[in-house]
């Protein structure tokens, strides 16, 4: 057993601050889609509003983190070992098949990984966030020429982000016990030491 | 033992001193705000804000046997005024709808509560700014016709009563009748002597008061309006900013604006700047708080004001105050007479009449939550002579727009409903002859044909013989009775379900709306999710389990 | 073991959570009324009026929201119709260790409206709360919420009653068109 040094320090703080941030915004964005009423419809937006903002500049953070430490390579996708990765996860797992991936700090995430969270940074964000921000400037639309939008358009947009989020969020957490102990993984994301064998 | 002695005396140590020290202090007191409040300003009286004492007018002077004979008097130095009036719709009860062509205004509206003013001109123009309105001759250029008095009295004595062609009494009169009450002559000289301003009282002498009562028309104008308190109208609060009906129907020449006909129902400007040249509606919220009212910290209400009108969220219902508004009339059952042969009149819980023989049956409703729905302004009338289709409910003024217009707001509306004559020969709402003397009267005979055939006559048509009695609804706008901010709609009362904008189409209303395939779609593709890291967690438990052993 | 006792007493824990959130729910009972707010409060009046050999009087009429609305706030009409009964009082009363029900008197049925424009009347629920008394307490209570009950049955055809504006304490109203607040 070898421990080796994955996640650097501001990654894990942008890692579990983003984790918050994002099931808070779950939590308050089904409330304002109808879904169910817990704050009130009043605090839930302001509560949403507030949390987008925060992630936001936090996001600002993160992308000027990624691009400056050339950690953004680590989102560069491959197919090589992909369909491994995912024979392991399908039938390997049950029969305590050695991991096909070897993680070192060069190559942190596993192909499927990659695949997974390159996604969410080219799809299920961009998405989200650009409607989101749309939504919240309604009331700018007609100023900036966007008069031909039409709000239930891009609520929807938003919301279907939404659906890709938290289903995203169900197979992340699952996947985060699936180290060689449980909490392996999670172990990793808090500390950053990353024990391979 | 001792103890329980050292508090007492304790005690009353301490409480001998809070009371000397407290009269001191009483004491001082008034000599300091004595001192202080003593100004320039006290020393003379404060001068009335009007240039006229008109107690002081000569022409005043007159022992006045009539209304004209005051207006006369008036025009000796307001030498353009009935000119004016003679021009507004208070006078001509006339007005070209320029958008529909309709011809419009009380002259010639049918409405359904007591339906209309043809052949009962006697009564109606007891609401009237003329005098000796009593029929269709009246002629409408004479000057000194113009009433001056019912507008700018200050003394409350002046009063027009129906039956009187527009006059107050000038003479002894039992008022109301039959109550055994006499009226005494109307002191016309003091009223002229102490003429001002319009006020909420003058104005609200009609308007508190249309459709023969208080509270029976508007909905959101009734007589507590008067002196209301704040919680009833934030601008009209008697104790707090006090407005006059006049201070946002800011009239020009005798023409008040802010008329129902063509009301504005949008308007994207800011506030009206002082000297601004640009010709707009002064009645609009947006003419003094502008399309973006509110603060920094509530910015996303500003953005609502695309869709929806001030009013719909800042008059969380009319009829608020302590009076009860009428909210249906149904004239199908008039005409009940008691064994003798009498009128009957019930009352209800709350001693406001129920039915009467005159009219019919009413219900009425407080703090009642307006309809809701899109409005761009243009309302289509359904006049005398319109086909109608009597197996549906008609619509005797229909608010026009929809989500797509770009005048359209969402209103807060209060629809009155009714059952109302109509002509079966001639399939139009009917016009009938309520008041009079005569025999043809509705009020006097009981009689339907004989009050339509008069009525009908009054317009130039004639009666085909059969009536029958048509459903109809009648809208009026919400805009009186504005709340204080706190009391303003909250958002949770239409981003909900089932919430006060349930049955407004076309507008995407977050916690409202969803499509519900997508959502299904959605929360099923997650379920699936879990469900699926669920078993394989199950397996890998199984699995490691059994290597274990 | 541990594992049982734990799940043992999360359970518990569970039905005193839904009991707690429930127990208002048990204590009151509200009901749509097809009249208006004041038209039934004028019907209960009536009831209770009809039922004067139970010793049943009114012995008051009072709007929370009047109060509310003179110190600036906009809510529904609320009206409270309150009634006493000595002859069920009178025992309770007598004795020290029931005194205390006198916190329930006058007997208050509530009458009000909501945001969906429909009159409400809410009512204690007068017979649990006597079980929770003994016997002689619960005895009298029964009768109390038969009563009650009683004074909500509205017969639709009976023309409506005048609304009688008395004064807490019983007495005239001042004949005014406001009500008192409370």
């Amino acid at each position: 057993m070898q421990r080796i040094y994955i996640f650097k320090r501001f990654e894990r703080f942008w890692h579990w601050s983003q984790a918050m941030l994002i099931m808070f915004m779950m939590l308050t964005g089904f409330e304002i889609h109808g879904t169910y009423t817990w704050f009130g419809f009043q605090r839930a937006v302001a509560y949403h509003t507030s949390a987008a903002w925060v992630l936001i500049t936090l996001w600002i953070f993160a992308i000027f983190w990624h691009f400056t430490t050339g950690e953004w390579k680590q989102y560069k996708p491959t197919m090589e070992k992909a369909a491994a990765v995912l024979r392991y996860y399908l039938t390997g797992i049950f029969t305590n098949a050695p991991h096909p991936f070897r993680q070192s700090t060069l190559t942190k995430h596993n192909p499927l990984q990659r695949l997974a969270y390159l996604f969410v940074k080219l799809v299920i964000n961009p998405l989200i966030w650009l409607t989101g921000l749309l939504y919240l400037f309604y009331g700018s639309w007609s100023s900036w020429g966007l008069s031909w939008l039409s709000l239930e358009w891009i609520a929807m947009g938003h919301v279907i982000g939404a659906f890709l989020m938290l289903i995203f969020f169900i197979a992340h957490v699952y996947l985060a016990t699936v180290g060689h102990t449980p909490t392996a993984h999670i172990k990793a994301m808090v500390t950053g030491w990353e024990e391979i064998d | 033992m001792t103890n329980q002695r050292t508090i007492i005396g304790a005690l009353i140590a301490l409480a001998t001193g809070l009371t000397i020290l407290g009269v001191a202090h009483a004491a001082a007191e008034p000599a300091l705000s004595a001192a202080s409040t003593k100004t320039i300003n006290d020393a003379a009286p404060k001068p009335t804000s009007s240039t006229a004492d008109h107690t002081k007018f000569e022409v005043l002077q007159a022992e006045f046997k009539s209304g004209p004979e005051v207006t006369k008097a008036c025009l000796t130095c307001h030498t353009e005024a009935a000119k004016q009036v003679h021009l507004s719709k208070h006078w001509t009860w006339e007005y070209k709808n320029p958008d529909t062509g309709q011809v419009l205004g009380k002259k010639h509206v049918i409405n359904n509560f007591c339906t209309a003013v043809a052949s009962n001109e006697d009564h109606c123009s007891a609401c009237h700014i003329g005098y000796g309105w009593a029929d269709d001759k009246f002629d409408f250029t004479v000057q000194e016709n113009v009433d001056c008095l019912v507008c700018h009295d200050t003394t409350g004595a002046y009063k027009k009563l129906p039956g009187l062609a527009g006059h107050p009494n000038y003479e002894t009169m039992e008022w109301p009748p039959k109550s055994g009450r006499l009226r005494p002559p109307t002191d016309l000289k003091k009223v002229a002597q102490n003429v001002g301003q319009t006020s909420r009282k003058t104005c609200g002498a009609c308007h508190f008061r249309g459709g023969g009562g208080d509270a029976v028309k508007h909905g959101d104008l009734d007589s507590s309006l008067e002196t209301p308190q704040r919680y009833l109208d934030v601008h009209m609060d008697a104790d707090g900013l006090d407005f006059a009906c006049s201070k946002c129907h800011v009239t020009d020449a005798h023409e008040v604006p802010g008329s129902r006909y063509a009301p504005t129902t949008t308007d994207t400007n800011g506030a009206q700047m002082r000297g601004s040249k640009k010709i707009r509606n002064p009645v609009t919220c947006q003419a003094c708080h502008g399309s973006a009212p509110h603060g920094k910290a509530d910015a996303k209400l500003n953005d609502h004001t695309k869709k929806i009108a001030c009013q719909t969220c800042h008059i969380p219902a009319y009829a608020r105050g302590p009076r009860h508004a009428k909210m249906s009339w149904d004239w199908s059952t008039a005409g009940k007479l008691d064994e003798h042969g009498t009128r009957i009149k019930t009352r209800n819980s709350i001693g406001k009449v129920e039915y009467d023989s005159n009219k019919g049956h009413f219900t009425y409703d407080r703090y009642v939550i307006p309809e809701y729905q899109w409005f761009n302004g243009k309302v289509k009338y359904t006049l005398f002579g319109d086909q109608i289709d009597a197996s549906n409910v008609v619509k005797i003024n229909e608010f026009l727009g929809g989500p797509e217009d770009p005048d359209a707001r969402i209103w807060p509306v209060r629809v009155f409903r009714g059952k109302q004559m109509y002509d079966k020969g001639l399939n139009t709402l009917a016009v009938l002859h309520t008041a009079g003397n005569d025999d043809t009267a509705y009020w006097k005979n009981y009689d339907w044909d004989k009050a339509l055939a008069a009525g009908m006559k009054a317009v130039g048509a004639e009666y085909s013989g059969s009536m029958g009695f048509v459903a109809t609804e009648m809208s009026w706008p919400i805009t009186h009775m504005v709340a204080p901010k706190e009391d303003a709609l909250k958002c949770e009362q239409c981003h909900a379900k089932g919430g006060r904008l349930a049955g407004i189409d076309g507008a995407y209303i977050p916690a409202r709306d969803r499509i519900v395939a997508m959502d299904m779609a959605g929360f099923s593709l997650a379920l699936l999710a879990l469900i699926s890291v669920l078993v394989h967690g199950a397996m890998r438990i199984f699995v490691s389990s059994k290597n274990k052993d | 073991m541990l594992k049982i006792l734990a799940g043992f007493f999360s359970g518990v824990a569970l039905i005193a959570i839904l009991g707690w959130n429930t127990a208002g729910g048990f204590m009151m009972t509200e009901h749509e009324s097809p009249f208006g707010v004041e038209e039934t409060a004028a019907r209960i009046q009536a009831n209770i009026q009809a039922l004067a050999d139970h010793g049943w009087k009114l012995s008051g009429l009072r709007s929370p929201s009047v109060s509310v609305a003179a110190a600036g706030t906009n809510v529904p009409p609320v009206l409270l119709v309150e009634a006493c009964s000595t002859k069920y009082s009178a025992p309770l009363l007598a004795e020290d260790a029931t005194r205390i029900l006198s916190i329930l008197m006058p007997c208050t049925i509530t009458v009000y409206k909501k945001e969906d424009g429909k009159t409400y009347v809410g009512t204690m629920n007068a017979g649990l709360m006597g079980k929770m008394f003994g016997a002689k307490v619960s005895g009298i209570m029964d009768q109390v919420a038969k009563d009650q009950k009683a004074f909500l049955s509205f017969d639709p055809n009976k023309p409506a009653p005048a609304l009688i504006k008395t004064r807490p304490g019983g007495g005239k109203g001042s004949g005014g068109q406001e009500l008192s607040g409370c």
